[in-house]
C-alpha cells in the first residue's frame, strides 16, 4: 500500500477484485491524491458508489463513509444526504454506465439544482462488468459484445449534457494525465456546487480484448494516450480526439441547492416568528 | 324475527387508542386524508419529504411543500419517483425522519429504492395511495391492487415488510405516527397502503397541538458504533445507522458483512436473510394492528380494509339488526399478515377493491376451510351496504354468496 492509500483507504479492502491492470485504482490514488492535497481528512467525506466496476471496485475502500447505492442513483442518494449532512464534502464515483445512461436524469437534475457534489465518472466506455456490452460513451463503431459489427448508435459527451444542465464545474480527463486529473479533482472539490469530472480510462478484459484486440495494459493505455492527443505514436492524426481540461468553470457562481433550501427554511421561519411576535403584541 | 344483541363487542387493537386518550389539547378541523396523513408524519418528526406528484397523493407533496419548510425540515420535488425514494434514503441516512407519497404507478417505480433500504434497514415511510388500475387505471378511482406488490416490493426475496392501512382521516394521522415508530424500531420501510377515497376525503380530524410533547413518537437515534448490521439476529430497537458522523459506516446493495462490506458467500447470505425476516417474524406482535366487531357469535365474517371497510362495517350492522349472526374483520397491518383473526371455523366474505382477489386468498390460506372463504370483489367503487348486507344474508343462509351485478366472486 502507498503512503496515501494507508492515509485514506481501509487496508482490508485493497487491493480490490479489479482486474489485473484495471485503470480504476490507479485513478482512486489520484482522487486521494487531490483530497490529501486540499488537507480533508477521512470524516469531512463521503464517498458514494454505483454499481459496475467502478461501483464494486470502489465501494467501501474509503476509510470514511460510504455507500454505494443501487445502479444509477447514487446522486439522488446523494441529493438527500447532503439537505440532512450538509457540511460534508460528497465525491460521487461512478461508471459510465451510473452516469452516462440508466442514472442520466439524476445527472441533469443534480446539475440543474447545482447540488453541492463532485461526480467522477470513471468511463471505461462499455459495460464492462457484465461482460464488455457497448454503452452510450463507447466511441461511434467501435467492436464490443453487443455490437459485433460495430456500435451503430453515435455516443455523447455527458460533459455536454451536464454543462447545458448548469453544471458549476465540468472538466475532462483521461487515465494518461495523472496530473491534470488531480488538479481538475481538486478544482471541482473546491465549488460548492455540481462538480462533474469525467475521465476516460482503458479495460484491458473486455474494451481492449474486443474493440482494440489487446489484453496488453501497456498497449490499451496507449490509445487512450493517442486520443488524449489526437495524435498517434507514428505522427498521424488519430480517427478522433478527447478534448481534455476544463470545459466549463463557474465554480462558486450561484448558490448551492440546499443552501437555497436552508436559506428559504431560515426565511419562512423568522417570517412566522415575526407574525407571531405581532400577533402576541396585540392588546 | 329473530333478535341479537346490538350492543355488539367492538375491538380496536391499535396503539392510537391509548394515545387518543392521553393526547386531549388540541384542535377539530375538517380536512382531507392527505391532510392528516402530512400532519401525521409532521408530528412524527418527519424532516424531509422527496417525491413526485401524482393523483390521488398528490396533495401530501403541496401540504408537506407548506410544512417542512415551518418545521426545519425539506421538501423536494424529485425527477421522477426513483429519485424520490432514494432521496429519502438518502435523508433517513443523514439521520432525518423521511417519507415519500405515491400512487400505483409511482409506487412500481420505487421497488429499487425500497430494496435497497430493507436491506440496509434505512427507516421511512412510504404511502401509496392506491387508485384503480392496471398501471394508470382511472385516477380519480379507489382501488386495492397494491396488497401484494406492498409485501413484494422489492426483488430477490429474501425479506418481510410491514404494511398498515387507515380507514378514516383521524386513524390515518395516529397511523402515520405509528408507521414512522415502527419504521425506527424496525430499521425497515414502512408502507401505508391507502386510497383514494381515503386520501381525498374530508372528515372531522383532531390534532395534538404539541407535537413535541408527544411522549409516544419514537426519536431517531444514531448507531455510532460497529456492527452496523447485527445480522443473524431479531433484535428490535437496534439504532439506525447515520452517514456523516464518521462512524464509517458500509451501506449498499450488495449482500453484506457486519461492516457493511460486500460479501459473496452464502453464510452472509443467510445472516443477512435471517434477519430481515425475522426482526419482523419474531415481533409481530409489536406491529400488530386490527380493528373487530361481533366476533363473539359471528358465523359469517365480512373481512375489508381500507375505504370499503367502512361501508363493510355498516353492511354489518345492518345484517345484525337484519338477525344474521354477522361480524367485521378490519386488519390495519396487512403485512405481516394477521393469520390469528381468521382461525375460527365460521364463513368469512372477503370485500376488496379489486377483481382479482388478492386479500381474498391470504384468508383463503390463513382461514381452517377455505370452502368458507368468499370474494365480494369490487372494481373502482365501494361496495353498498345493500350489496354487503345481500352478500352476507345469502352465505348465512344457504353458505353460498348471491349472484350480484357489480360483484366478482370467483378466485381461482
Amino acid at each position: 500500500m502507498n503512503k496515501l492509500a494507508a492515509k485514506y483507504l481501509r487496508p482490508s479492502q485493497i487491493p480490490t477484485k479489479a482486474c489485473h491492470g484495471c485503470g480504476i485504482g490507479m485513478i482512486e490514488n489520484w482522487l486521494l491524491q487531490a483530497i490529501d492535497e486540499l488537507g480533508l481528512k477521512q470524516e469531512d467525506v463521503v464517498l458514494g458508489t454505483g454499481i459496475g466496476c467502478v461501483g464494486r471496485q470502489t465501494y467501501a475502500t474509503w476509510g470514511g463513509d460510504n455507500f454505494g447505492a443501487t445502479h444509477g442513483r447514487a446522486l439522488a442518494v446523494a441529493t438527500g444526504l447532503k439537505l440532512a449532512q450538509p457540511d460534508k464534502k460528497y465525491l460521487i464515483v461512478v461508471g459510465d454506465g451510473d452516469a452516462a445512461s440508466i442514472g442520466t436524469s439524476h445527472l441533469i437534475h443534480a446539475a440543474r439544482r447545482n447540488l453541492g457534489v463532485v461526480l467522477i465518472c470513471e468511463d471505461n466506455m462499455g459495460y464492462q462488468s457484465t461482460g464488455g456490452q457497448f454503452s452510450p460513451t463507447t466511441p461511434a463503431g467501435y467492436v464490443s459484445n453487443s455490437s459485433p459489427y460495430g456500435m451503430v448508435e453515435p455516443s455523447f459527451d455527458p460533459c455536454d449534457v451536464v454543462k447545458a444542465a448548469g453544471a458549476t464545474f465540468v472538466a475532462e480527463s483521461t487515465a494518461t494525465q495523472w496530473h491534470q486529473t488531480v488538479k481538475l479533482v481538486k478544482k471541482a472539490l473546491q465549488n460548492d456546487g455540481f462538480s462533474f469530472v469525467h475521465i476516460r480510462f482503458p479495460c484491458n478484459e473486455n474494451f481492449g480484448a474486443y474493440a482494440l484486440g489487446t489484453r496488453d495494459t501497456l498497449k490499451n493505455l496507449d490509445w487512450i494516450y493517442e486520443h488524449t492527443q489526437g495524435r498517434k505514436a507514428d505522427g498521424s492524426e488519430s480517427d478522433f480526439t478527447w478534448e481534455t481540461g476544463i470545459k466549463h468553470d463557474a465554480s462558486n457562481s450561484r448558490p448551492e441547492f440546499t443552501r437555497i433550501l436552508r436559506d428559504m427554511n431560515a426565511r419562512v421561519r423568522a417570517d412566522m416568528a415575526a407574525k407571531a411576535a405581532a400577533a402576541g403584541a396585540k392588546p | 324475527m329473530p333478535t341479537l344483541d346490538l350492543a355488539v363487542k367492538e375491538t380496536l387493537v391499535a396503539p392510537w387508542v391509548d394515545w387518543a386518550r392521553r393526547a386531549t389539547q388540541g384542535r377539530r378541523l375538517l380536512e382531507a386524508g392527505t391532510y392528516a396523513l402530512t400532519e401525521g408524519a409532521i408530528a412524527a418528526g418527519c424532516r424531509i419529504f422527496a417525491g413526485y406528484p401524482i393523483t390521488p397523493a398528490t396533495d401530501i407533496a403541496e401540504y408537506m411543500s407548506k410544512r417542512l419548510p415551518q418545521v426545519g425540515g425539506y421538501y423536494m420535488q424529485c425527477e421522477d419517483e426513483l429519485a424520490g425514494m432514494h432521496a429519502c434514503a438518502g435523508g433517513s441516512l443523514g439521520g432525518l425522519k423521511a417519507m415519500t407519497a405515491t400512487s400505483g404507478p409511482g409506487y412500481t417505480l420505487m421497488h429499487d429504492a425500497y430494496g435497497w433500504a430493507i436491506t440496509n434497514e434505512i427507516p421511512m415511510v412510504v404511502v401509496d395511495a392506491m387508485r384503480v388500475g392496471p398501471i394508470s387505471g382511472i385516477t380519480g378511482a379507489p382501488g386495492q391492487g397494491e396488497f401484494y406488490v406492498a409485501r413484494y416490493c422489492t426483488h430477490g426475496g429474501n425479506f418481510e415488510t410491514i404494511v398498515l392501512s387507515p380507514s378514516s382521516v383521524q386513524e390515518a394521522f395516529w397511523l402515520t405516527i405509528d408507521a414512522f415508530n415502527l419504521a425506527e424500531r424496525f430499521r425497515t420501510p414502512v408502507t401505508i397502503l391507502t386510497d383514494q377515497v381515503i386520501s381525498d376525503m374530508w372528515e372531522d380530524l383532531f390534532l395534538p397541538d404539541d407535537y413535541a410533547g408527544l411522549d409516544f413518537v419514537v426519536p431517531r437515534k444514531h448507531n455510532l458504533m460497529m456492527p452496523f448490521f447485527p445480522l443473524g439476529g431479531a433484535e428490535l430497537d437496534v439504532a439506525p445507522n447515520v452517514i456523516g458522523h464518521g462512524t464509517g459506516v458500509c451501506v449498499s446493495a450488495y449482500t453484506h458483512t457486519e461492516e457493511g462490506y460486500d460479501i459473496e458467500e452464502m453464510e452472509a447470505q443467510w445472516a443477512q436473510t435471517y434477519r430481515l425476516i425475522n426482526k419482523v417474524r419474531h415481533n409481530r406482535a409489536e406491529c400488530t394492528r386490527y380493528e373487530t366487531v361481533g366476533l363473539d357469535d359471528a358465523e359469517v365474517v365480512a373481512v375489508a380494509y381500507g375505504a370499503n371497510a367502512r361501508t363493510v362495517k355498516t353492511g354489518v350492522l345492518e345484517a345484525r339488526r337484519r338477525g344474521v349472526r354477522a361480524g367485521f374483520v378490519r386488519p390495519i397491518t396487512l403485512w405481516p399478515f394477521l393469520d390469528e383473526l381468521y382461525e375460527a371455523d365460521r364463513h368469512y366474505v372477503v370485500c376488496e377493491l379489486n377483481y382479482d382477489g388478492q386479500l381474498v386468498r391470504e384468508v383463503m390460506r390463513a382461514a381452517p376451510d377455505k370452502n368458507k372463504v368468499h370474494f365480494m370483489g369490487k372494481s373502482a367503487e365501494l361496495h353498498t351496504v345493500a350489496e354487503v348486507v345481500a352478500g352476507l344474508e345469502g352465505v348465512a343462509r344457504s353458505g353460498r354468496l348471491p349472484e350480484l351485478p357489480y360483484i366478482w366472486t370467483e378466485v381461482r
